[in-house]
């Protein structure tokens, strides 16, 4: 009895498996699925798409929880080491590349060009995906290859530092109301009066030293398994809340916390990281 | 009888072999390399590339300053009259140039060791406001619009679209690992090739007893990083700069001595001019701190007790590492 059972589920999977083509009924090939990044803020429980300002502005649209009015000129990001997992011991790693003249697998995310919002994720093994993880920067692995080109280009991707040489993981610019000015950044300049600048990188983890290292790896579980095959191209639909870019594990204080650089100060934004990044919703 | 054949096999085949100079080659006493040839192999066009590069001033923000003004050939690439590097608008930096040898089996480079690949070195004198003072990508856009690079570009890597700061990058590579010292007189001595003086080999057992916990192996570094107390309050922290560490306050890379009667002046911040000077410092001048190195602690006073006749000696050993052949080759 299980196993007609059983021979009847695949018989019917089959099915709707090979729904175009019911002459072949070769196992699903492997398929496609985009994961977006939708930078946005949570206010009240209402999400709203991030809206940036321009430099200079004392339009203050968002407040952190400590009730200091700011606003964002400029929000980027490297998402790799992307990893989805099945229940049923599905696994596909997305391969990494970084050569002079190209990279795969680095994905510089750009809130001012919404195309480098989508990742697309390319020949994954046909089944049903609900977790994924991806680190928040650009790991040891991506640095000890050398310069490479793409989303590693040092001289196009605004996210490289030169004096303690590596990728920033996240670099998140604005200005605040009660910032005392005199920060440094890709869009703010010293003579800003209210510049806010969070450059956090570091990627050593060096034992027994202060070394900080503030890539993080995250993972999250979809509310329902994404079905990939060759005919099956989820997209999959993960939202980063600003405003807990400033709070949850840490709260930032603009007052004294307004011009970042270094690996031990970019730590408390990197911890508030696991919490600003979620799952959305799935376009099967 | 076989062994003869095969020897004589052996002949004919690395006779019919003609030398490669652009093959990278490990010496025999050395340790392995640090940098992934496979990802950058190094060919003729592509070292030509990086050697013209590495002496041209277009890499400068106003053209005036090339790589070469401060790593000169003659002097093992060190800085050929400068205690701080001097950049575009005449600005002085904060450091001595180091000499440039045997990059490729490094695992950091600056005092500070920020840098741990050797494709991300030359980005720090390009960009740095006190050194050449240019963006890298309006460096890029410059060779792209030059008369001659695109096609020394496409020459030394086939196919591509345009000249990007990763192929730049890679070029100047080729060059620096090709720049390999394995040819001084200690080395034809360690190849049983030569052999030492007296007071050479004096030296050389002054040198293993006293120097060789920091300054040890082939390349006469342990490439740690070392507090030699130089001063007791630090104006340049080194490597806690990279490390954000208080137990690296003061501390800076041990260098390799290759070459190192050549490359004048010594230390961070270039404040000796003579290696005279540098081995009475062990002897005399070294100060207390938090983080001076336990090497130079041990008897319960600060420095390493030398007189002067063995200060020579040491001396005279030093400049058995002075690879002629290597500040001659016509190659660089």
């Amino acid at each position: 009895m299980k196993k007609l059972l059983f021979l009847g589920l695949l018989s019917l999977s089959l099915f709707s498996s090979c729904n175009n083509d019911d002459d072949n009924p070769s196992p699903a090939g492997p398929g496609t699925m985009e994961i977006e990044f939708d930078n946005v803020a949570i206010i009240n429980g209402i999400q709203r798409q991030l809206s940036l300002k321009e430099v200079g502005s004392t339009d203050y649209n968002y407040e952190n929880a400590m009730g200091q009015d700011f606003n964002l000129t400029f929000l980027r990001y490297f998402i790799s080491n992307v990893v989805l997992e099945g229940p049923n011991g599905e696994r596909f790693e997305d391969p990494q590349t970084a050569e002079a003249t190209s990279s795969s697998g680095y994905y510089l995310v750009d809130e001012a060009t919404p195309s480098s919002q989508l990742v697309k994720l390319e020949n994954i093994p046909a089944g049903a995906y609900n977790k994924i993880s991806f680190t928040v920067g650009v790991s040891e692995e991506g640095i000890k290859e050398g310069a490479a080109g793409g989303a590693l280009d040092p001289a196009t991707n605004g996210m490289f530092w030169n004096w303690n040489a590596g990728y920033v993981a996240i670099k998140v610019e604005g200005q605040s109301a009660v910032s005392a000015g005199g920060a440094i950044g890709n869009t703010i300049d010293p003579e800003n009066e209210k510049g806010l600048v969070f450059h956090v990188g570091g990627w050593k983890d060096i034992e027994g030293t202060a070394f900080v290292n503030n890539n993080q790896t995250l993972s999250y579980a979809f509310d329902v398994s994404a079905k990939v095959a060759d005919d099956q191209a989820p997209h999959v639909h993960m939202v980063m809340d600003i405003l807990q870019l400033f709070t949850g594990q840490n709260e930032i204080d603009f007052t004294g916390n307004n011009n970042v650089h270094k690996p031990t100060d970019g730590k408390s934004m990197a911890e508030n990281l696991g919490a600003a990044f979620a799952f959305d919703h799935i376009h099967q | 009888m076989a062994p003869a054949v095969l020897l004589l096999v052996a002949c004919e085949r690395s006779g019919i072999e003609a030398f490669n100079p652009y093959e990278f080659q490990v010496p025999a006493h050395f340790p392995p390399p640090t940098y992934n040839l496979e990802n950058n192999p190094i060919t003729h066009a592509g070292f030509d590339l990086g050697k013209k590069l590495f002496n041209d001033p277009i890499l400068s923000r106003d053209g005036s300053v090339a790589c070469s003004n401060c790593h000169a050939q003659a002097v093992a690439f060190a800085d050929p009259q400068h205690r701080l590097s001097v950049g575009i608008d005449d600005r002085i930096g904060i450091r001595n140039a180091p000499p440039l040898a045997n990059l490729a089996f490094l695992n950091a480079y600056f005092w500070d060791g920020g840098v741990t690949h050797l494709d991300f070195v030359p980005i720090n004198a390009i960009e740095s406001e006190f050194e050449m003072g240019e963006q890298l990508s309006s460096l890029v856009e410059k060779l792209n619009g030059h008369s001659r690079y695109p096609s020394l570009f496409r020459d030394a890597f086939g196919d591509h679209d345009t000249i990007n700061a990763p192929l730049v990058l890679h070029a100047l590579s080729q060059y620096m690992n090709l720049l390999i010292s394995d040819n001084a007189k200690y080395d034809q001595y360690v190849r049983k090739e030569v052999s030492l003086s007296t007071e050479e080999l004096a030296g050389l057992r002054l040198f293993e007893k006293n120097c060789t916990s920091c300054h040890s192996g082939a390349l006469f570094t342990n490439q740690q990083y070392a507090n030699n107390g130089l001063d007791t309050v630090f104006s340049d922290i080194g490597r806690a700069l990279i490390s954000e560490g208080l137990a690296d306050n003061g501390k800076f890379r041990i260098p390799s001595l290759r070459n190192i009667a050549l490359t004048a002046p010594y230390m961070h911040d270039g404040r000796f001019a003579t290696l005279e000077e540098v081995l009475e410092h062990y002897n005399s001048g070294v100060k207390a701190s938090v983080t001076l190195a336990a090497e130079l602690q041990e008897l319960g006073r600060q420095g390493i007790p030398l007189s002067k006749p063995e200060q020579a000696r040491i001396i005279e050993f030093l400049h058995t590492l002075t690879d002629y052949a290597f500040i001659t080759n016509e190659l660089f």
